[in-house]
């Protein structure tokens, strides 16, 4: 699915970007699938905006955003629905977590809402990422690292062509940094997927990332 | 399995705010406004079957009139002048709230009757007889045929009363039960001359609608072909009438027009009738209102739950729920206690008609055991209108998110 943006501009910024043309915003853009871009830029450009507008969380932008032959400001909510269980997953900045479920009910919501990853594997991912022990604790006991693990885990746990990805590591130390990116880069290429990294100037996370400024 | 995983989960998301006290009021509000409506239409039909229906007798009032043209100075004496020509039957037949019309036939033969004993007597009398459908109380044994010499007969319930309270003090004789009095046997003398017939004559019902003696209509017709009096009218002087509503003015207006006679008392039950009528419409009405509260409030405790739920719902949507899906879930948890309180209200309808069919029989009335057609499909608009006004409104809230 090749993701096409064209001139758009979110409208809160849209007298901060008219003072100058930048790679994403009111730039015809076309991204193909399987291409990993990493777009950084400091804290308050509009990472998180791109990344809501992109899945379709916001609607105040001008210009178009075309996902395959979805265009998103034109698609209906249920069409929005298809798209993010089968084409698009989402790691959010703040993980968006169900505080009143456990770490393991988080990810069966998702789980079997798409039904794509066995509730075997789910569990091997909580292993590699250092939650086994904390799989029955509840979402608002967790702490922010714990919580963008599953996060993470919740994002893979669908089938995808584009991940999205909103400083996904933010609250993470190296080694558990070092261990998402591996399963995060074992399973965008299982599923031949295109990724979209967002974060700070100085990370460099994924090899071969195409770096487009905002 | 992993179905009812998922459904706890999403229970515990979307339902963890519901307030169980509030969810049974707004349960009990339901329930009740929909078995007000359900009984109201219940005692409405039921009031309709009674006055109207066709297993009914006319102990409430005045379904059925007997009218007679009016004997005034001017037409006093006149030959005819106070019978019904096929003309007037053919016009009284399309008159306002007329249903069934049927003709008095009386003998135009001379009868006279006979006991002894201590309660001896001997007159002349009035036989008259109207279609069966126009009895209300038809006895088993309502039947004669040429050759028979057993005349059943029908006497107004009047007469009894008559005769116990007023003519048997009177005289020092005994009061007679409705028992006793089907027990004589009258010897009646039909006819004259060499052609006159003994018949034995017993009484086997009273009539509270008809105020003379019926015979049945074999035997009427019978003597008239034999024994009638040449020069005596054939045509009827009285006829019977069922009519809807008496009470209404067009009817009034018809009688007054053609100068008919009934007994005005039949009218004024008819009106009592009409206020009856007017009350049980005005309690259906109210207890639409009070179903329309009570929906209302099932409705807000919905859209409060889902708003209750907002944090959770839009999540949801964010991980890629479907709204479709979450109104589907929302939906399946409400319809049953929709379903359920319906249920509850009809089986409460279903056992009100049972116990007002079996209190109207004392009263000589007859009500079927389960509720009438309107009552269900009452039922089944209501609950319709339910079930619609549920899904739209999840549906509605949850599109909201």
């Amino acid at each position: 699915m090749q993701l096409s943006l064209q001139g758009i501009v979110p409208v809160p910024l849209r007298e901060k970007i008219s003072t100058y043309q930048s790679g994403i915003w009111k730039s015809p853009v076309v991204l193909n699938k399987g291409e990993y871009i990493s777009i950084q830029a400091p804290s308050g450009t509009g990472k998180t905006t791109l990344i809501h507008i992109l899945y379709g969380l916001r609607k105040d932008y001008e210009g178009e955003v075309i996902w395959g032959t979805h265009t998103l400001n034109a698609t209906d909510n249920e069409a929005l629905a298809r798209l993010r269980t089968k084409n698009i997953s989402v790691i959010f900045q703040d993980m968006r977590l169900f505080p009143e479920l456990t770490a393991w009910e988080n990810i069966e919501i998702k789980l079997k809402l798409t039904n794509t990853v066995t509730a075997h594997q789910a569990t091997e991912w909580l292993e590699r990422l250092g939650l086994k022990d904390k799989k029955n604790a509840m979402g608002n006991t967790l702490s922010y690292g714990e919580q963008q693990r599953i996060a993470i885990i919740r994002a893979l746990l669908q089938p995808f062509e584009w991940l999205l990805m909103d400083e996904p590591f933010s609250h993470l130390d190296l080694a558990n940094i070092e261990k998402a990116i591996a399963l995060i880069g074992e399973v965008v290429k299982t599923h031949n997927a295109g990724m979209i990294l967002a974060d700070l100037d100085e990370n460099n996370y994924f090899p071969y990332t195409q770096k487009i400024l905002l | 399995m992993s179905d009812n995983v998922q459904k706890n989960i999403l229970k515990k998301l979307l339902l963890r705010t519901q307030n169980r006290s509030r969810l049974w009021a707004a349960l009990m509000a339901l329930c009740i406004g929909t078995t007000l409506l359900l009984l109201s239409v219940m005692i409405w039909w039921n009031f309709r079957e009674l006055l109207f229906g066709k297993n009914q007798n006319d102990t409430l009032g005045s379904t059925y009139l007997i009218i007679g043209k009016k004997v005034t100075e001017q037409n006093m004496g006149v030959a005819n002048a106070t019978v019904f020509t096929h003309q007037d039957i053919d016009d009284l037949k399309h008159a306002p709230q007329v249903e069934d019309l049927g003709i008095i036939s009386s003998n135009h033969f001379p009868v006279y009757a006979m006991m002894g004993g201590k309660l001896a007597f001997a007159t002349d009398l009035a036989l008259e007889s109207v279609p069966d459908k126009f009895i209300d109380k038809m006895p088993a044994d309502w039947k004669w045929e040429p050759g028979s010499k057993n005349l059943p007969i029908i006497i107004s319930s009047q007469f009894l009363d008559i005769y116990n309270y007023v003519f048997a003090p009177s005289q020092g004789l005994p009061q007679l039960s409705e028992g006793s009095v089907k027990s004589i046997v009258l010897n009646f003398k039909a006819g004259s001359g060499d052609q006159s017939e003994m018949f034995l004559a017993h009484v086997v019902g009273f009539s509270d609608r008809i105020g003379s003696v019926l015979a049945p209509q074999s035997f009427i017709d019978y003597g008239n072909k034999k024994w009638s009096k040449p020069g005596i009218p054939e045509a009827p002087s009285q006829i019977i009438l069922k009519t809807k509503d008496p009470s209404d003015t067009k009817f009034a207006g018809y009688l007054q027009k053609h100068d008919y006679n009934t007994n005005p008392e039949n009218l004024r039950w008819s009106r009592i009738r009409a206020i009856v009528e007017v009350v049980t419409s005005a309690t259906g009405i109210l207890a639409l209102f009070l179903m329309g509260i009570g929906t209302l409030v099932f409705i807000l405790f919905i859209e409060l739950t889902i708003a209750r739920a907002q944090n959770s719902l839009t999540l949801l949507l964010q991980i890629g729920y479907s709204p479709h899906y979450l109104s589907r879930f929302m939906i399946n948890r409400f319809l049953p206690m929709v379903l359920a309180t319906v249920i509850i209200s009809m089986v409460i309808t279903v056992i009100g008609q049972a116990v007002a069919s079996a209190a109207v029989v004392s009263q000589g009335l007859i009500l079927p055991a389960i509720p009438g057609w309107p009552v269900w499909a009452a039922l089944i608009i209501s609950t319709a209108i339910l079930v619609t006004l549920v899904s739209k409104s999840v549906s509605g809230a949850i599109k909201k998110q």
